[in-house]
């Protein structure tokens, strides 16, 4: 198997090195994930593809410093997340890593201009300034008409778009996003998949995690997981192509 | 700094809207803090507004005038304090001979001080002067007889604006017309217009108008044109019963204060409270006797409110805690957010910690309000209750900015704990909720562990050695602390008693202890309530088995006694009848107290109403072989242990162990031998010996070595040696006199000459008279005219009766406990709402739901009344054991010294069975029922949303 790696010559954001990932001990030990390396640059989008307990999610929360590795080490721009403390890994969650749920995941009790201005807000930034970061997000996704809604107000799709909006907010240039589509419809879930990729086609890296191949065909790269190891990759899929490599597998 | 402000920014307003969002739960925990914030603001606020200002004080004592001069002793000098004249040292107090004015009259020639002092000497030159002048008389009412304060003045002058306050009708302009308090209204049942009567003087007066007295409410007064009722009273003229407002230029100085001051007159100068002398300045300080009080809290009563206060926050953040814990176990996922975003374990404090302040401070604004609107509302109640008026609304905006502080800090000390444990969750487990069983902290239980051992040695201390009630609390309140922090362990241990139960007992028992950290809030919660109503029911139980154990009689059991001083014994017929008609009495012996021979009696005899320093009276001479040495003058050259062994001699013992109810008809009483039925001495030689003419005598060493008794009779109370003595045969009476020293029938008083006054009747009954026995009694009561001289009683034994309030007391603590338990119950559905469906898929009842909330609200409510019964207990049984051991210091002093003070104190601690009862098997049933009544049987699926 080779080592998947960037496509063009642009810098790394995120860099997966022999990273592993065990639960449990004795008998009832699980490996979630063994030795993965994987780099994502600034500007490419790579899909995570598997079945069910493949390790998808478990990558995805070894990626954004919400779990601890067993093994291995995860780069942030060159920052290894295993020497940073608790208070530093939330440093890094807020200025670094924006994250995108199935299920939104935004805070009730916030409006969507508050939701986005969240990471800002924790981060220091004044609550004025955060929120003009904020509309100018929700301009540039078309939303700013639901700003001071909250999210038992909005549909789903516009719930989505706001978290993908926080989740670049700021500086942050990884976006890691678990199954970003699954709770919308097919048409809400392109629209979604095209914000995302304009977000990566502007110089951020994406990662994200998905069971769909039409989804997936949006992505540089795919790469497929399976019992915790990755088992392929496929550069500028097709949704055909990528049906016909799940099928082969 | 930037970074600490916007994360208190953002957490407020996550809290804001959260405490929108979950109204119940925000209520609920509003409602906690709300409570005692309300009673504090509402205290301060009544508390404030009572306390007068001086020019309010000033209005309500002397109307508009400069000053008020009345009489303390006339002619006597005094020394006033400058603003309380009724604190003052009088000269005639001093052992030497004090000033000039006081000199003895006769030396030369002089008259007597009060004889030569006038009024007229003593006021300002050129005042207004309005005259005020107070007495007293027997009005009869519809009712029967009151004793009535009577005030003669003019209340429309301008100098008294202000003293007396016109309700109704019109103030009194001639002779036969009074103004009545609105006090002596409702106490006679009279009206504006109605008539009364002088009972002592058979004479009528119209009441034209109700007035009250600000400062004094409850008084029930006459008020009447001068000089129009009280000189038909003819009681004579006493300086004392008279006293004058005046106005002068330029006000009563200081100097002019003294001045009056030297002629025995006091005065409450406006100048002097408004610009009061230096202390150097006012004599009265100086005087060597004078003791000046110290009205500043002691440091054991400030430590016991610092306790008392401690005790009470905790409670609050006990029972606040567990719902701001369901609050973070709700925005569970909400906190993870914040953390996938960025935030730090600071930043998810702050947003729990918020909660407290929002809902801290919600419940401040509420407390205070709903306290201020109470104490509005409430005013004329608490006035009456009071007995003066407020003065104007004295709002301490300082003092209820600092009640609003203690609310904002009660609820965020409540929401320290459920913040702490929410910032330490995994990001990744609050994310996807998933839960695991956790290690509980080990460091946990063994400072539980000391704190609980620590806070038992120090209240055991406190209490037994060193009798301090605020170290009994001190350790009461880290016992109590050592408890909740040993709670999770405990919990943990019930948990191991599963096995040994059927399913549904066995999944919730489990259930509960798997899920510490949501069981172990509520069993704390409800161990709260538990321990401060079973600390109070403790310490009223031991309270009232004391004084159980050292109640006094004041008669025999059952005796009904109806005494009167005065008047004819026709008096007493109405209240005889009454008492036969509706108590159990069988036996009746009339008595009379025995008075000097007439000859003797030439001034009154002691009988009378008012005591008259010319009247006769009688006593027992006890012969001089047994005379207490202790008595004698020289005892203070004995040596303390002559002193304690003379203390057991028994011509200086104190024997008595009953009350004084038969004083009325004593020293010596007369009557046959139906008052040993009475007396419960009923035996056949004290029978004879009254038919032999002897003298029962109670005190055996009154009797001399020939068998005699020697009554010796005194014309007035100034005479030193009797005027004659009457020597009689006696015998000695073995048992209590309840205040008479002596017996002997009417034949045996007339045939040593002496004379007797009907002094009561008394009745022994057949059962002791119940409580509606005594409404009864009261009832017929009612309905008769009595003298103001006549009396009741009836010896019905110890009646205290703490049920009622052991009662309400328990009920509150079952609504918090139960309140407590049901907030964990709803929290331990909402987690096991996958454990339902699963339970449900395969096969089970739809019941369970219902067998499992129920179980598991019995079962956190038994744990929780369980080990509060136990931590109740630490702080009842210390102060008890502080009480008594103060009462023991004080007895053993007093012994050493060579006092006898009766028997060593003894401790009674008793257990409140019923409140313990009610508790521990009533809390948890009933917990058991409402949960599992209010629970939906049906499963339904769960579903997360957005």
């Amino acid at each position: 198997m080779t080592s998947p790696t960037a496509a063009s010559g642009a810098a790394p954001i995120l860099e997966l090195r022999g990273l592993g990932r065990v639960h449990g001990s004795g008998v009832t030990t699980v490996h979630a994930l063994r030795d993965i390396d994987l780099t994502v640059s600034a500007g490419e989008f790579v899909a995570v593809m598997g079945p069910s307990g493949s390790g998808k999610s478990t990558l995805l929360t070894l990626a954004g410093g919400l779990d601890n590795a067993s093994s291995g080490q995860v780069l942030i721009e060159g920052t290894d997340l295993g020497t940073l403390n608790k208070s530093q890994l939330a440093k890094i969650r807020r200025t670094s890593i924006g994250y995108v749920f199935q299920d939104y995941n935004l805070i009730p009790a916030l409006t969507a201009a508050e939701n986005i201005a969240l990471p800002r807000e924790l981060d220091g930034i004044s609550a004025r300034a955060a929120r003009k970061e904020a509309l100018a997000a929700l301009e540039e996704i078309n939303l700013t008409e639901v700003a001071n809604r909250f999210p038992d107000e909005m549909s789903g799709g516009q719930r989505q778009r706001v978290a993908i909006a926080r989740a670049l907010v700021g500086d942050r240039r990884l976006v890691l996003s678990d199954e970003p589509t699954g709770a919308l419809d097919s048409e809400t879930g392109e629209a979604v998949l095209a914000l995302l990729r304009k977000r990566c086609d502007e110089g951020a890296a994406g990662v994200m995690v998905t069971h769909e191949s039409r989804y997936a065909a949006w992505a540089d790269r795919v790469v497929f997981l399976r019992d915790g190891t990755m088992v392929d990759q496929t550069v500028s899929p097709t949704a055909e192509s990528l049906l016909a490599s799940e099928v082969k597998r | 700094m930037n970074k600490a402000l916007n994360r208190w920014r953002l957490g407020l307003r996550i809290a804001r809207r959260d405490a929108l969002r979950a109204k119940g739960r925000s209520a609920l925990v509003v409602a906690m803090i709300a409570l005692p914030i309300l009673g504090v603001a509402g205290a301060d606020l009544a508390v404030r507004s009572s306390q007068l200002s001086t020019d309010e004080w000033l209005s309500r004592e002397i109307g508009t005038a400069d000053a008020r001069y009345e009489v303390y002793e006339a002619g006597v000098p005094i020394l006033q304090h400058p603003t309380d004249p009724s604190d003052m040292w009088s000269s005639s107090w001093d052992d030497e001979e004090p000033g000039q004015a006081n000199r003895d009259p006769g030396e030369d020639g002089e008259e007597e001080p009060a004889g030569r002092f006038r009024f007229e000497d003593v006021l300002p030159e050129g005042a207004t002067v309005q005259e005020e002048r107070s007495g007293y008389a027997d009005i009869a009412t519809e009712h029967g007889i009151l004793w009535t304060d009577i005030q003669e003045t003019d209340p429309t002058a301008e100098l008294t604006r202000g003293k007396y306050t016109l309700l109704d009708g019109d103030w009194p302009t001639g002779p036969g017309e009074v103004a009545a308090t609105t006090q002596f209204l409702t106490d006679t049942g009279a009206k504006v217009g109605s008539e009364v009567e002088l009972a002592e003087i058979d004479h009528k007066v119209t009441i034209t108008g109700s007035y009250e007295l600000p400062g004094s409410l409850r008084s029930t007064s006459l008020l009447a044109p001068s000089d129009s009722l009280l000189p038909l009273l003819d009681r004579g003229e006493d300086p004392s019963n008279v006293r004058y407002l005046v106005a002068v230029d330029g006000g009563v100085s200081w100097d002019a204060v003294q001045a009056a001051n030297e002629l025995g007159v006091q005065v409450t100068s406006r100048a002097v409270h408004l610009d009061p002398p230096a202390d150097a300045d006012v004599p009265l300080f100086q005087h060597p006797d004078y003791f000046r009080w110290d009205s500043g809290i002691d440091s054991q009563a400030a430590a016991l409110i610092g306790v008392a206060v401690a005790l009470v926050v905790l409670e609050i953040c006990l029972l606040a805690g567990p719902a701001f814990a369901v609050g973070a176990r709700r925005s569970r996922r909400q906190l993870g957010l914040i953390g996938s975003n960025g935030g730090d374990r600071a930043q998810l404090r702050a947003v729990m910690l918020s909660s407290g302040i929002v809902l801290g401070a919600v419940a401040a604004v509420i407390g205070i309000v709903l306290g201020v609107i109470g104490v509005v509302l409430a005013k004329p109640f608490l006035e009456n209750i009071g007995g003066s008026r407020f003065g104007s609304w004295d709002f301490r905006w300082l003092e209820i900015l600092g009640i609003a502080a203690f609310a904002v800090f009660i609820g965020t000390l409540a929401a320290l704990i459920p913040a702490i444990n929410a910032s330490r969750s995994s990001v990744l487990e609050s994310l996807t909720g998933a839960k695991g069983v956790r290690r509980g902290s080990r460091a946990l239980p063994i400072a539980g562990t000391v704190a609980l051992i620590l806070g038992v040695a120090v209240a055991l201390v406190g209490g037994l050695s060193m009798g301090s009630a605020g170290m009994v609390g001190v350790g009461a309140v880290i016992a109590e602390l050592g408890l909740v922090a040993l709670t999770p362990l405990l919990v943990g241990g019930f948990g191991k008693l599963a096995r040994f139960l059927p399913l549904s007992g066995r999944l919730a028992l489990r259930d509960a202890a798997r899920n510490r950290g949501r069981t172990a809030p509520a069993v704390a919660a409800v161990l709260a309530a538990a321990a401060g109503a079973v600390a109070v029911a403790t310490m009223t139980a031991g309270i009232q088995a004391q004084e159980r154990a050292e109640y006094v009689p004041n008669l025999p059991d059952g005796t009904v006694a109806l005494t009167m001083w005065n008047g004819s014994e026709s008096q007493l017929d109405p209240l005889r009848s009454a008492a036969e008609k509706t108590l159990p009495v069988t036996d009746r012996a009339d008595l009379s107290t025995a008075q000097p021979a007439p000859a003797f009696c030439t001034g009154g005899s002691a009988a009378n109403l008012d005591w008259d320093p010319d009247d006769c009276y009688l006593e027992i001479r006890t012969p001089p072989e047994n005379v207490c040495p202790l008595w004698e003058e020289g005892s203070e050259a004995l040596s303390e242990q002559e002193t304690r062994d003379l203390r057991q001699d028994e011509r200086c013992r104190f024997n008595r162990s009953a009350g004084w109810g038969m004083s009325e008809a004593g020293p010596v009483a007369v009557g046959g031998p139906e008052i040993l039925k009475v007396l419960g001495l009923d035996r056949p030689e004290y029978r004879q010996a009254l038919e032999d003419g002897k003298v029962l005598v109670f005190d055996r060493t009154d009797i001399d070595s020939e068998g005699r008794v020697t009554l010796a009779q005194y014309e007035n109370w100034e005479q030193e040696e009797p005027a004659g003595t009457v020597v009689l045969p006696a015998e000695h009476l073995d048992g209590d006199g309840y205040g008479l020293d002596a017996l002997m029938t009417p034949q045996a008083a007339e045939e040593a000459g002496l004379g007797t006054t009907f002094a009561g009747t008394y009745y022994a009954s057949s059962d002791r008279p119940t409580s509606q026995d005594e409404q009864a009694f009261r009832g017929e009561l009612d309905d008769l005219v009595l003298g103001s001289t006549t009396s009741w009683t009836i010896e019905r034994g110890y009646t205290g009766d703490y049920s009622l309030s052991l009662l309400i007391l328990a009920i509150a603590a079952m609504v918090i406990a139960l309140g407590a338990a049901g907030i964990a119950t709803g929290l331990a559905q909402a987690d096991s709402e996958a454990d339902l469906a699963t339970l449900a898929a395969v096969g089970a009842a739809p019941r369970i739901r219902r067998t499992l909330s129920g179980l598991q609200c019995g079962l956190i409510a038994f744990m929780g009344v369980l080990l509060g019964a136990v931590s109740g207990l630490i702080p009842a049984l210390g102060l008890l054991m502080a009480d008594h051991r103060d009462r023991l210091d004080w007895w053993e002093r007093e012994v050493a010294e060579g006092w006898d003070v009766g028997p060593r104190p003894e401790l009674h601690l008793a257990l409140p069975w019923e409140t313990l009862g009610q508790l521990v098997v009533l809390v948890p049933l009933i917990a058991l029922v409402f949960a599992a009544v209010l629970t939906r049987s049906r499963v339904t699926l769960a579903r997360r949303a957005g």
